[in-house]
């Protein structure tokens, strides 16, 4: 059998059982010890590598069970980072916006222990998990720096020691996401020289997922980013990106998403089947990676399980067409 | 010259007592509270934003467009042939580069509208505010470049069609009383090679007979300026503060309208001092005769915490006191 086709993996977040949320809760009210909370997140942490490996995906994430969210995470974490206020984020969804109040530096590793005791619980590869430095800068308010580039690049230097530490800590896929790498398309030489630092001194595979937003705009400029993946949101945008791989050809390795992760419907496996068969028009099996569109960390637990199914399922379909093509 | 706001002003605060909305909502959403008690909620909230912005000492208010989820939502709801999105898949976007995230709206039919939808707000809205109010709407290409289209052919026959039901609430608006609408289109400067379809769609905006504030935000106004100058609108206003642009050299070029500075940044926790803002205003007078001249945040302050929207206010009134009132050069437009 070949499984080094379509290895299937997921984005990074999954949703949070409930027991790990009311802890969340009661941690922050002071009503429960971080000591109680982190045993609690190692549990959720320990059950979705479980689930991961029984529904078979490939390559495998730690679901981010100690993350509110993807910014907020790390700038806790980092000096010259203070919380901001509460700003809203949709519908009657708010979070606080981080501020860069000063520079910037990394007084220990972030993710470290995390990746190490998620590696530790399976054979399969976890990946190393990061925010990129332009989303980083994107997504707080930067009082700090004169510029955005002056806090990209600065964001940059903090995100590479985390990630050379990821790779010397084992990990053998690093994802360094950015989002927000199409806010503002003019700056997208911004996020590529920022994201060629944090991966200059990589040997680990490294991957970015890019999600909303107008990824027309910086298409095929993004090529450029210095990353061996891209990591795609399709479903949510009715494949469209795919047709931009008709005027320039995707050079890149793909994650391609073939279930959306907004909505509580649950895709057909001939649905998500399809969608990889699109994909294959432009990369080959070796190259192309299904997954949900995104973080699934909106979706509750079976949810979750039901879309990651969806994705496995239709994987071994197309793999079968394949096999079938290919005479042994 | 006048102090005013754009857009939407922050639902709750970081204060223990300033999250009576978020909380409503959720109990709403769960069924423990009815919708007359959610209504009650959302005209508390948007009476303390219309007497925070007017503590402040701004002299133009709006009503902080408390009960919008985003600048579609309450269009969307109310229109013919739109919809929000309930359908098969739920499409959720990023609103530019803010971070906030909008429903997209989904034309599933010719759009049509009684002109009403605006109506019950604003007249709440103006039993309310004591300064002079101000409504506001989406614009036209903001709106049919964010939607989601199943019905027209073409993006100039859905910017159209938007265009005339737009221009229908405005009308409804100003049958209600209102003397000015700001319509919010940061489109028409994000995407300057529809700037004749926007002036077209304009035009049926301007039949209306209300005077109109064609906002822009966002993007610096720079390839459009000189079309913005003859577009039907008694106002424009421009964002001459959080990205590099050219236009606070060229306020020459509107004649006869009003322009609306932004001036101190909606999207920036960093605090502008009061002599930065000052000078901002000193520039602009160079060019635009006080009469004729504006000041605001660039775009709505709910991109902020409550906090920092207040202090914002605070330096804008400072500054802009600062620049007209003790001496500073007030010339009239050549």
């Amino acid at each position: 059998m070949n499984e080094k086709i379509l290895l299937t993996t997921s984005v990074g977040s999954f949703g949070k059982p409930e027991y790990l949320q009311k802890a969340r809760n009661l941690h922050a009210r002071g009503k429960l010890s971080t000591d109680e909370l982190r045993e609690l997140e190692r549990k959720a942490t320990t059950e979705w590598i479980r689930i991961q490996e029984e529904i078979g995906l490939d390559i495998l994430v730690d679901g981010e069970m100690y993350r509110g969210d993807m910014v907020a995470y790390f700038a806790d974490l980092l000096d010259g980072y203070k919380e901001g206020g509460l700003v809203r984020s949709y519908g009657n969804r708010y979070y606080h916006k981080p501020i860069i109040a000063g520079k910037v530096s990394r007084p220990k590793p972030m993710t470290v222990e995390w990746f190490q005791y998620a590696q530790s619980l399976t054979d399969r590869p976890v990946k190393g998990m990061l925010t990129g430095p332009y989303t980083m800068l994107d997504w707080s308010f930067n009082e700090a720096y004169p510029t955005r580039r002056d806090a990209a690049l600065a964001l940059a230097e903090v995100v590479r020691q985390e990630a050379e530490d990821l790779q010397a800590a084992g990990a053998r896929y690093i994802q360094i996401d950015e989002p927000a790498i199409h806010a503002r398309p003019e700056e997208i030489g911004i996020a590529i020289e920022a994201m060629a630092i944090v991966t200059r001194n990589l040997k680990a595979k490294t991957v970015s997922h890019i999600c909303y937003g107008d990824f027309a705009a910086i298409y095929p400029a993004v090529l450029e980013l210095p990353v061996d993946q891209l990591d795609l949101a399709m479903v949510n945008y009715d494949y469209r990106w795919l047709d931009l791989f008709d005027a320039h050809p995707f050079t890149k390795e793909l994650a391609i998403g073939i279930v959306d992760v907004h909505t509580h419907e649950l895709e057909t496996v001939a649905e998500a089947a399809a969608g990889i068969r699109k994909g294959l028009r432009y990369v080959s099996a070796e190259r192309l990676y299904p997954h949900p569109d995104c973080g699934l960390k909106t979706r509750s637990v079976e949810e979750t399980i039901a879309k990651c199914k969806v994705v496995v399922e239709a994987t071994k379909v197309v793999r079968e067409e394949l096999r079938a093509k290919v005479p042994a | 010259m006048k102090t005013t706001v754009v857009g939407a002003f922050p639902k709750i605060s970081d204060d223990p007592g300033g999250q009576e909305l978020r909380r409503a909502l959720h109990r709403s959403d769960r069924g423990e509270i009815d919708a007359a008690a959610l209504d009650a909620v959302f005209e508390a909230v948007t009476r303390g934003a219309i007497e925070e912005i007017e503590g402040a000492g701004i002299d133009v208010v709006n009503d902080g467009e408390i009960r919008w989820d985003d600048l579609f939502a309450p269009l969307a709801r109310a229109w013919t042939g739109v919809s929000r999105g309930a359908t098969t898949t739920t499409p959720l976007d990023r609103f530019y580069d803010s971070n906030t995230y909008f429903r997209q709206p989904v034309i599933e039919g010719a759009i049509r509208t009684n002109g009403q939808t605006l109506v019950r707000d604003y007249r709440f809205a103006r039993s309310i505010a004591k300064r002079a109010l101000k409504a506001a709407i989406c614009g036209p290409l903001t709106f049919a470049t964010h939607a989601r289209d199943r019905h027209y052919p073409t993006l100039e026959e859905r910017t159209l069609a938007v265009a005339d039901a737009i221009a229908e609430e405005i009308r409804g608006l100003g049958a209600a009383g209102a003397t000015l609408v700001d319509v919010e289109d940061p489109a028409v400067v994000a995407l300057p090679q529809h700037i004749e379809l926007a002036r077209e769609a304009y035009g049926r905006l301007a039949a209306a007979g209300v005077p109109i504030a064609l906002q822009t935000s966002f993007f610096p106004a720079d390839r459009v300026l000189s079309a913005l100058a003859s577009f039907p609108v008694a106002q424009v206003g421009l964002d001459v503060r959080s990205r590099e642009t050219t236009a606070l050299g060229r306020l020459d070029a509107f004649r006869g309208k009003t322009v609306v500075l932004g001036i101190v940044d909606a999207r920036n926790t960093r605090l502008e001092s009061v002599s930065e803002v000052a000078r901002l205003v000193e520039e602009a007078l160079k060019l635009v005769p006080a009469d004729r001249l504006w000041v605001a945040p660039t775009t709505g302050l709910e991109y902020l915490p409550h906090d920092v929207a207040l202090k914002k206010l605070a330096v804008l009134v400072e500054g802009a006191r600062a620049a007209t009132g003790a001496g500073a050069p007030v010339r009239v437009a050549p």
